[in-house]
């Protein structure tokens, strides 16, 4: 109970709050804006958090993380353009809503639903994180070496074009983690030379040049797109009978959201279409979806948000990341001199219970600003993509000089962006290969551990039933998208069955 | 059957692949009870194969996929415009220029040339950004966290 009030009494303090505050406010204009998103946010806000305390630093990236987040709904909902990959299932029904003069409406249940959705899923993490850490500290290097491998595995199925070029992207990110000093042997790998790689690869300028400079070079081909003006929205909170209809979907795409938060790499966007899935699946009204129904805004706002609560337990308990931001949030962890994993939540709780204070109160603060400032924030998108991204470009530069004070980490931050150019135009995301990279030594280091323990006889590591579960898991998430295509083939054969008997 | 873009592509990965296993063959060599049998070329070897095996099946999944795999050409059905090229030979240069005239002025250079090439033209709003954000931002990383710049050969520092 001590570390929850330490935790508490961390948070409350007036200057961290602000820093929240701005935090928040900084992630719903990012959510808002179509083509920039939250781990892009969180990467850029990385150099700035340095030189902070560790308290504040990590809490203005976890309410960044929320509030970027809910910000892709404003402009999914007015627009039809959503501000954030999460935000997608949001368009299908608020912007019908709308479209027929609900804006207001839709907004008010967007902003109702996130909030609930988040503050489930921190309830969820505040009693997951303690319970998961516990298990972990019984993990030997042979068990983090299985659930690491499950953790790349379940980079195939994360948002994305194609789980073949996520595994793929995933296994160049561990590749560039090996680059600097082997720490068994202390003998240099794929330094090339320079000094600068005996380090390794920083994370900071990769992390910036494959979401930000990517992404910019990206946009410089629509640089004169210009996004609809929107008209005057007065934000109004759901009716009694909105709250009637869309409380059993909130519960339900909570529970989905947090569910698919805490598996590794799984993130919001896979949350909010499951969410929206089922909110579908089990309302009684299926026709109405698409056309405006508050449920098929309900269900992926209360997934997505719930997501982010969720992302964070194997963030912090296992030091494996729930998602693309909660990868970011991870490398500032090993930064601020942090182990994450299940010694964070033995050696220092207050800190933990102090993120999930940071996070409720982000929670808090989002439904408030975003209430009262949806009208203010909708017109975000007006500003011309021509200044945008050139401060992009200015903060990229800064960022990653000023983690090192040295002008090879621009360097590298600029090769990343080309490369992240690339990989996005052939269908890689950049997301598996930041996960590669942050989870790479850990890879590396529990499997060398665990073949020194066994003697090099790696047919020992299948005599742990946690390594064996892992590794059922690991090869059930690879096969994963041929079952489920197989499952949506016999699915549809007995829809088309069922129909020709109904006939 | 096969897509010939990821033919390419796949190409590129192994001959990277093959140019970093062959720089593995000149890790220093450590005796084997000093490494714990665990050299140090094993691991990143481990991994390139893992890449080679996966990276032989991309030019078959565009077909494998069939009509999902359309999603793949979706971002490269067109060819790179040129302001991508202009774009990224312009951030190269800026970046180069760091040790010439210094972070501030390549602040502002990027400030003023970076719309220009995208085709701003509305000087009401280009002459205030260069003038207020790069020193807002300098501004901002100079004092309040204390991050020192380079100010290059010119020896410009605005702070």
């Amino acid at each position: 109970m001590d570390a929850v009030t330490q935790g508490i009494l961390l948070i409350a303090d007036p200057t961290n709050i602000a820093l929240i505050f701005i935090s928040v406010l900084i992630g719903v204009l990012v959510g808002a804006l179509p083509g920039l998103s939250s781990p892009m946010a969180v990467a850029l806000l990385l150099p700035f958090t340095i030189t902070m305390e560790p308290v504040p630093a990590i809490a203005m990236m976890a309410a960044l993380y929320c509030a970027g987040t809910f910000g892709g709904s404003i402009t999914a909902i007015l627009i039809n353009a959503p501000g954030a990959p999460p935000a997608v299932a949001t368009a299908f029904d608020g912007y019908p809503m709308a479209k027929r003069g609900e804006a207001g409406r839709a907004l008010g249940i967007a902003a109702v639903s996130s909030i609930s959705g988040g503050i489930i899923s921190l309830f969820i993490f505040l009693l997951a994180t303690p319970l998961l850490a516990r298990i972990a500290t019984s993990f030997r290097p042979m068990e983090y070496f299985a659930l690491a491998v499950f953790a790349l595995s379940m980079l195939a199925s994360i948002s994305g074009k194609s789980s073949l070029r996520n595994l793929i992207a995933g296994a160049v990110g561990v590749l560039l983690g090996t680059a600097g000093i082997h720490l068994t042997t202390g003998v240099e790998r794929f330094t090339f030379g320079v000094p600068e790689l005996t380090e390794g690869v920083s994370f900071v300028p990769v992390l910036i040049g494959l979401f930000a400079m990517g992404e910019l070079l990206n946009q410089s081909q629509a640089a004169e797109k210009t996004l609809e003006v929107i008209k005057a929205v007065v934000v109004k909170l759901p009716s009694r009978d909105d709250f009637r209809r869309i409380w059993g979907t909130i519960l339900r795409s909570s529970g989905i959201g947090t569910f698919i938060g805490v598996l590794p790499a799984e993130g919001a966007t896979v949350a909010a279409i499951m969410g929206y899935n089922e909110a579908r699946r089990w309302s009684k009204r299926k026709e109405e979806f698409g056309t405006g129904c508050p449920e098929g805004i309900a269900g992926p706002e209360a997934a997505n948000n719930a997501a982010t609560g969720g992302a964070m337990v194997p963030t912090l308990a296992l030091g494996i990341p729930g998602s693309a931001t909660t990868a970011v949030i991870l490398a500032a962890l090993i930064m601020h001199g942090f182990r994450p994993g299940p010694y964070l939540m033995k050696e220092t709780p207050e800190f933990v219970y102090a993120i999930f204070c940071a996070m409720l109160v982000a929670n808090v603060m989002f439904l408030v600003i975003g209430l009262a400032g949806a009208k203010v924030f909708s017109r975000i998108t007006l500003i011309p993509r021509t200044f945008l991204w050139p401060s992009v470009f200015v903060f990229s530069l800064i960022g990653s000089y000023s983690y090192g004070a040295s002008v090879f980490d621009v360097w590298v931050m600029l090769v990343a962006g080309v490369i992240g150019f690339l990989m996005l135009r052939h269908g890689f995301a950049p997301a598996p290969l930041v996960m590669g990279l942050i989870l790479g030594k850990l890879v590396e280091e529990s499997f060398s551990q665990s073949m020194i323990l066994l003697d090099n006889r790696w047919w020992r590591l299948l005599e742990s039933p946690i390594v064996d579960l892992f590794f059922a898991l690991t090869a059930l998430s690879l096969c994963w998208p041929l079952i489920s295509s197989q499952l949506h083939k016999r699915k549809r054969g007995a829809d088309a069955a069922a129909e020709t008997t109904g006939r | 059957m096969i897509n010939r873009t990821d033919v390419g592509v796949a190409a590129i990965l192994l001959v990277v692949c093959a140019a970093l296993y062959y720089t593995t063959t000149g890790f220093e060599e450590v005796s084997p009870l000093f490494a714990q049998d665990m050299p140090p070329e094993r691991f990143p070897r481990m991994l390139l194969w893992v890449i080679v095996a996966l990276t032989l099946a991309l030019p078959f999944e565009r077909a494998l996929r069939k009509e999902k795999g359309k999603v793949l050409d979706k971002a490269r059905s067109k060819p790179i415009q040129p302001i991508v090229y202009m774009t990224a030979v312009f951030l190269v240069l800026s970046v180069f220029s760091i040790q010439w005239i210094g972070t501030f002025l390549v602040l502002v250079l990027v400030c003023i040339g970076l719309p220009l090439l995208w085709g701003e033209r509305r000087l009401k709003i280009l002459v205030p950004y260069v003038v207020v954000f790069p020193a807002a931002v300098m501004l901002l990383f100079t004092r309040v966290l204390g991050v020192y710049f380079d100010p290059g050969v010119i020896g410009l520092e605005l702070f």
